[in-house]
């Protein structure tokens, strides 16, 4: 199989164009092959964790994960991304469809959430939480040991938002950055509503190359979205599903999966989390510095 | 690989008598082409651009030639040749718009050769794709004719999705403004398309012009009797007066009473990447007087959102004018 | 009755006709294996490196001919083979096979690497600052001190300020010439005319494309083109293989048209000669259409200027004339030139400056078409007379009569002269026949949407050389036998110009047999047959002939009957005087024994080398008259051709219909009536097709040209050609040819397509687009008052 399509310019010289689209099934066979073997572990072979009794102190019954602006947020970013995948991959597996101005919108429209996600990130709150520090490498690999010794973690919680959940946000940023870049680099060869296309604005070879960027980050997140699918519906998740709906989680959820040094919920008052963009994309801390003991 | 043209190269050829037969040629083998009259085929062949192994052609169909009345409506296998559409009595005398069309393409030996249905389904005449360049429609990622540089002087005015080249046929145009119907047979069963929903653009499936799919055949055209008789304009602007394809081509059929436009159907070609129905100005036109003032009207409805490319800008104002000529019913 | 005069059919019409005639392509011979060519896909390349081994190992793949096989010429000429493609379609390398299909084949097998190169299509942007040139040697040829040299110009960026001011830009050109004093010449125009023209480029289109089939016997090269000038393109192609002309035989029977395209040999005919030897076998290399629109050459398209200052009478002061002419990437093409002089020879202004350059571009190579430089010149200059006559109110006929030369007018920088002008006969003559006075009231004039509009244009071109030979031998059989070197281009001189011949010796057309097409077949040295030079230099040569051979048959009657041979006379194929008479059939037998000059054992010491070769062959086979054209050629033979026109011009659509025509001409003694009108309409058919239509499309981005197709070049279609057409002559006798005759080939295109530019402006109210073609686009632009669809100094759009 080629992985990249390549074809002869006007100068009959050899150009790449981008990537085969038999990735496509490559991408779904191996979001679907994660999702059967990762099925199959926790069913058959998974360690329990071991539950541990914790004080419940002055944590509130329920305790506000995600805020309102940062669900819509999510949702608008997952409803974005959806249709970029469905205007991209669909025509390709022959359901034929006006596609194109739907997927730039749709690009522009995720875009414009991403920036102002970054700025909000960065600017208002802060990026670390979602940041995989020398903390969390040391949490990576101590879960990586218990693992391959099968040990059931002794330490199952985390900060507001765990390791894999980190490692999902940035895989997806990179990925998601990387097709956004290139898809708007591509908006020079179409007609939009503010210019007319001028493909001859990047030479050949560079185009080949914005192309299989762009092909590639979008098989990836075909990938990616599988698996984030498959983590909202699975049992034992459904908590945090639910947090991205209704936007809390409970007492007991916080204790069974935080650790309340590094997610402190502030002493009488109800936790006061605000998060914005996918669950697993941020951990900030509370917006009210006042609320939380200084980490 | 070096590049060479103007010789076909060697392929295995069908010459089924059935359009089963041919259905089932182009379901059993991979890579194959449907040859009628061979004037768009050939081109393609010497060039060695599209190469199929096997060549299916229908010219040999009986069921695929001549013309018949069923009814009021009319029907046109799809193997006929554009010499016998342009001279039967029957179009000429119920449907001349189909035969002034047909009429005007290209050369009497072209018509002698070239079908209706190939005349319908060609492919685009866009001379970068047809250079091979490696476009959009031919399966690359640019459109050689949309850059600010690019020689698009024949090129679409609207309708257009990256691909901005336009359907080249005049009978297509003809059979819009007749409400025309489009018989496709494949081993899945037949369907009928109306002549509009046809034609496809880039927007659509930038890769095709049709909705004919591979393993499909159009077997017949059905006119219904509705426009049998109305008043027909039909104009073909060129830059030659023979062989050769329209800048703008206009057609329609309008039926009067005293003076005043009861209904229409205008469609155009030559503007877009398929024939266009004018659906809005024979809604406007409805109801008005067949006189220039309405003409200008739907000229100017007509090209409404027309957004030229470098070298097309008089494609609007050729436009307006053949629609304007079309509703004042210019003598012909 | 003489001959010359009237209408008869040629020898090859009935081979014509029934497909007996074999044109190149039609030749076989045993053992014969097809060649392809692999064409450059880039305007300007440099080969890296190629790799044809998968073709070589290919089954039935015979050999390769690459660039280095092939003699290479100097800059800037042109090799049938290049390792530096410098346009698109330029031949890299020929592969033989014994299939046309594995030939192809073998080429999709080859992997080429090119390095591209700095490539332009465009003149200007040539000459624009830092713009690039299309050959590494620079952008134009110039003629100094130290003889030719391949120079670099560029211009200054305030010499392209003009642009914005809607002007040509002009800087230092590369020639220049004037007469008289420009200045107190327009001082003394009471209206002056200004404008930038833009003429396109286009492609000579042949029927027939350049195929060619050669093999080798013994040494010998045997090779089958097509080619308008036999004897001169065996010369040349003997002179390009390296060859001794005994070396070579060149067979070219039929000509399907080459229009300046094919004069003497094609480059590409060494390709298949050398292919051939290369692998003993004989090849054929059949060129295609698409081929042909690469390698078949083109007409130089001009971006030029011009300012014409007329008196308000109409006559015309002064002119002052600027060229930028897109030469192609190879040789020295003259059309900018020759422009210049026709300039100045048809309106005869009291001054004239001409300056002009001529800018290499990667395009297809340019050559001789047609009527080059006067075809383009009319067709520009016409329409700003019409501006003129209109402003200051003045007949359009009139001005043209009161302007163009007569015999005693001088022209050109070396203010030559004529061998004779009858062009205001001419212009009554087609005035007259046209219906001028009452057409010309058709001007302007509204039918529904369509304004007619009426139109002139006079079109000069030279009209013949002189100096070649004649050679005639009248056997034992009794017939003349008219030995030819000129082609068969289709315009009927091979045999017309043999009627001289006849009609001297007052033979019925019956008795004579033209032998043509072959140099196996012993043909005198000729005149090519381009720039309307046979019908003028060889109706010459053989006059001279005929006398020579007429002296011969009343010697040799004295010598066997008696008597003074001046009283003996030639008719009907006797001669005839006191002492009796005898046949030409018995003369011929009498002249095998007498031998010596009779038979073409002594030759006159004046004829070419290529004709007493010939000559030698044919002696002891009958009476022979043998000449060189001595006769005295005092001037430029011009003829002319004036073209009045309708057209029908639709101002809601910008569509053009030509609706009515008439060619006049002044070309002396009419040769063969049917013939010249077919002449004048065919050539002004052309004219038409350049002033509506036809054109070259090149994508600026790649340089890659869409207008290689018959379809996309666009040439007119018989639709195109108005129902009615009608051709007049002035009838003169040309002073300088004792018999009279002028050619006539080139001046109708220049007619044709001045009257139709002419004929536009006067429907558009007299407003000169000054641009060809003119096309709907430019048409429908200016009536409706929209953006041009081009820039104003664009080309090959």
């Amino acid at each position: 199989m080629d992985f990249l399509r390549r074809t002869a310019n006007p100068w009959s010289q050899d150009i790449l164009i981008g990537v085969a689209w038999d990735l496509l099934w490559a991408a779904l066979f191996a979001g679907i092959l994660f999702v059967v073997v990762h099925a199959l572990y926790v069913a058959v072979m998974a360690p329990v964790p071991e539950k541990t009794d914790r004080p419940i102190a002055n944590v509130p019954e329920k305790i506000e994960r995600h805020s309102g602006a940062s669900r819509s947020f999510h949702w608008l970013m997952a409803l974005s991304m959806l249709v970029l995948l469905v205007t991209a991959f669909f025509p390709l597996v022959g359901i034929q469809f006006a596609w194109v101005t739907i997927h730039w919108v749709a690009g522009l429209v995720l875009t414009l959430l991403i920036i102002y996600h970054i700025w909000d990130t960065t600017v208002r709150k802060d990026w670390r939480t979602i940041w995989i520090g020398k903390k969390e490498i040391r949490q990576a690999i101590q879960s990586a040991g218990q693992f391959l010794r099968r040990k059931p973690a002794k330490e199952g919680r985390t900060g507001k938002y765990p390791l894999d959940q980190r490692a999902y946000h940035n895989a997806t940023t990179l990925v998601s950055v990387g097709a956004i870049i290139t898809g708007l680099l591509m908006t020079f060869r179409i007609d939009t509503w503010f210019w007319t296309s001028n493909p001859y604005f990047l030479s050949d070879t560079t185009w080949g190359l914005v192309f299989i960027l762009h092909g590639l980050c979008g098989v990836a997140l075909i990938t990616l979205v599988i698996a984030h699918v498959y983590f909202a519906i699975r049992p034992e998740k459904r908590w945090m599903t639910r947090s991205m709906i209704k936007g809390w989680i409970t007492r007991e959820e916080y204790l069974e999966h935080y650790d309340p040094e590094q997610w402190k919920i502030g002493d009488g008052e109800p936790a006061h989390s605000e998060s914005h963009g996918l669950e697993e994309m941020s951990d900030v801390p509370p917006s009210d510095p006042g609320a939380v003991a200084p980490a | 690989m070096a590049v060479i043209r103007d010789m076909i190269p060697s392929f295995q050829l069908f010459q089924p008598t059935s359009v089963d037969e041919a259905i089932d040629v182009l379901d059993r083998r991979d890579n194959t082409w449907v040859l009628a009259g061979g004037l768009d085929s050939i081109d393609w062949f010497k060039d060695r651009i599209k190469r199929p192994d096997a060549v299916v052609e229908l010219t040999g169909i009986a069921e695929l030639k001549g013309i018949h009345m069923s009814g009021d409506a009319l029907w046109i296998g799809a193997a006929t040749t554009l010499h016998e559409v342009a001279t039967n009595e029957n179009v000429r005398t119920k449907f001349g718009l189909l035969a002034q069309a047909a009429e005007d393409v290209a050369t009497p030996q072209i018509r002698n050769q070239g079908t209706l249905g190939g005349n319908l389904i060609q492919d685009t005449r866009c001379w970068y794709y047809r250079g091979g360049w490696p476009c959009y429609r031919a399966g690359g990622n640019i459109c050689y004719a949309g850059t600010p540089r690019s020689m698009n002087r024949e090129h679409c005015v609207t309708g257009s999705s990256r691909c901005v080249a336009v359907n080249g046929s005049d009978t297509a145009t003809a059979l819009i403004a007749l409400g025309a119907q489009m018989v496709v047979r494949s081993s899945s069963g037949e369907r009928t398309y109306d002549a509009e929903e046809f034609f496809i653009g880039p927007a659509i499936d930038i890769e095709r012009m049709t909705v004919l799919e591979p393993g499909d055949i159009l077997t017949h055209v059905r006119i219904p009797g509705d426009w049998g008789g109305a008043r027909f304009y039909w104009e073909k602007a060129r830059d030659r007066k023979s062989w050769d394809w329209a800048l703008v081509s206009v057609a329609a059929s309008i039926f009067e009473s005293d003076g005043v436009i009861q209904r229409a159907r205008i469609s155009v070609n030559g503007v877009a990447p398929y024939p266009l129905r004018l659906t809005e100005v024979e809604d406007l036109i409805q109801g008005m007087p067949a006189d220039d003032d309405t003409g200008i009207a739907a000229g100017e409805l007509a090209t409404r959102g027309f957004r030229p490319l470098r070298h097309n800008d008089f494609k609007v104002p050729l436009t307006r004018s053949l629609v304007r000529r079309a509703v004042r019913g210019d003598a012909v | 009755m003489a001959l010359i005069g009237q209408d008869i059919s040629p020898p090859d019409l009935v081979a014509k006709v029934t497909g007996r005639a074999k044109y190149a392509e039609d030749f076989r011979a045993e053992g014969m294996v097809f060649a392809k060519l692999l064409l450059s896909p880039m305007p300007h390349a440099r080969v890296r490196k190629i790799d044809v081994s998968r073709a070589l190992a290919m089954e039935g793949v015979l050999g390769i001919l690459r660039a280095d096989e092939v003699p290479q010429a100097d800059a800037p000429g042109e090799s049938a083979l290049t390792d530096e493609p410098k346009y698109v379609g330029e031949p890299i390398l020929a592969v033989a096979a014994i299939t046309e299909t594995i030939a192809a084949d073998a080429i999709e097998a080859i992997d080429i690497d090119l390095e591209p190169l700095p490539f332009t299509i465009d003149p200007l942007a040539s000459l624009a600052p830092g713009g690039p040139n299309a050959r590494l040697e620079g952008n134009t040829l110039t003629f100094g001190e130290r003889g030719r040299e391949l120079k670099s110009v560029k211009w200054t960026s305030s010499d392209f300020e003009s642009l914005s001011e809607g002007r040509l830009p002009m800087g230092e050109p590369t020639d220049e010439w004037s007469h008289g004093d420009l200045d107190s010449a327009f001082d003394d125009a009471d209206h002056v005319v200004e404008d930038t023209i833009i003429h396109q480029s286009l492609t000579h289109h042949p029927m027939e494309p350049r195929s060619s089939m050669a093999y080798w016997d013994n040494g010998k090269c045997y090779l089958y083109a097509s080619t308008q000038s036999t004897q001169r393109a065996h010369a040349g192609t003997a002179n390009q293989l390296d060859l001794d002309p005994s070396d070579l035989v060149f067979v070219g029977q039929y000509c399907g048209g080459g229009f300046g395209s094919k004069i003497a040999g094609s480059p590409i005919n060494s390709i298949t000669a050398l292919l051939a030897k290369k692998i003993q076998r004989p090849v054929m290399l059949r060129i295609t259409r698409y081929e042909e629109n690469y390698i078949g050459r083109g007409r130089p398209g001009f971006q030029s200027w011009v300012r014409m200052g007329f008196r308000k009478d109409g006559k015309i002061t002064a002119i002052d004339l600027y060229i930028i002419q897109d030469h192609g990437p190879y040789g020295r093409s003259g059309d900018y030139n020759t422009a210049g002089a026709i300039t100045d020879l048809m309106y005869q202004p009291d001054a004239m400056r001409f300056r002009g350059i001529t800018i290499y571009t990667n395009t297809p190579p340019r050559a001789a078409m047609r009527g080059p430089g006067g075809a383009q010149i009319v067709a520009m200059l016409e329409p700003l007379v019409d501006k003129a006559a209109r402003e200051l109110g003045i007949d359009r006929l009139a001005i043209r009569r009161m302007n163009v030369p007569d015999s005693d007018s001088r022209f050109g920088p070396n203010r030559g002269q004529l061998t004779g002008a009858f062009v205001r006969e001419a212009i009554d003559a087609g005035a007259d026949k046209f219906g001028w006075a009452e057409k010309s009231q058709l001007s302007g004039q509204r039918n529904g949407t369509k304004v007619t509009g009426v139109g002139i244009g006079v079109s000069p071109y030279v009209g013949g050389s002189s100096g070649f030979d004649g050679l005639l031998v009248i056997r034992p059989d009794g017939k003349l036998y008219i030995h030819h070197g000129i082609g068969n281009l289709g315009t009927h001189s091979m045999a017309d110009c043999g009627r001289a011949a006849a009609d001297v010796l007052g033979l019925e057309w019956e008795d004579c047999q033209v032998i043509w097409g072959d140099t196996s077949q012993n043909l005198p040295y000729s005149s090519v047959q381009a720039g309307s030079q046979t019908a003028h230099a060889h109706t010459r040569a053989n006059h001279a002939a005929g006398l020579d051979l007429k002296q011969k048959l009343q010697e040799i009657a004295a010598a066997t009957l008696g008597g003074s041979a001046n009283s003996y006379r030639t008719s009907r194929g006797r001669v005839s005087g006191p002492g009796g008479s005898i046949s030409f059939a018995q003369a011929a037998q009498r002249a095998i024994e007498l031998g010596g000059k009779y038979s073409g054992e002594v030759l006159p010491d004046d004829i070419n080398q290529v004709t007493t070769a010939s000559a030698t062959a044919l002696s002891g086979q009958g009476v022979m008259g043998v000449a060189k054209d001595n006769f005295s050629h005092d001037g430029s033979t011009y003829s002319w051709v004036i073209g009045f026109a309708v057209v029908e011009l639709d101002v809601e659509t910008g569509d053009v219909q030509i609706v009515d025509y008439t060619g006049s001409a002044d070309c002396g003694v009419v040769l063969h009536p049917r013939s010249l009108g077919a002449q004048i309409h065919g050539g002004s058919v052309q004219g038409f097709g350049q002033a509506r239509s036809q054109k070259w499309v090149l994508d600026p981005k790649w340089g890659v040209p869409f207008s290689h197709r018959l379809y996309t070049a666009r040439p007119p279609g018989i639709l195109d050609v108005p129902l009615k057409m009608e051709w007049a002559a002035a009838g003169v006798p040309d002073p300088e040819n004792p018999v009279g005759i002028k050619g006539i080939g080139e001046p109708p295109v220049g007619a044709g397509s001045a009257a139709v530019t002419s004929a536009i402006a006067d429907a558009l109210g007299g407003k000169c687009l000054c641009r060809t073609p003119l096309t709907t686009d430019v048409i429908l632009a200016e009536l409706q008052g929209r953006q041009p669809p081009h820039q104003l100094t664009e080309i090959h759009i």
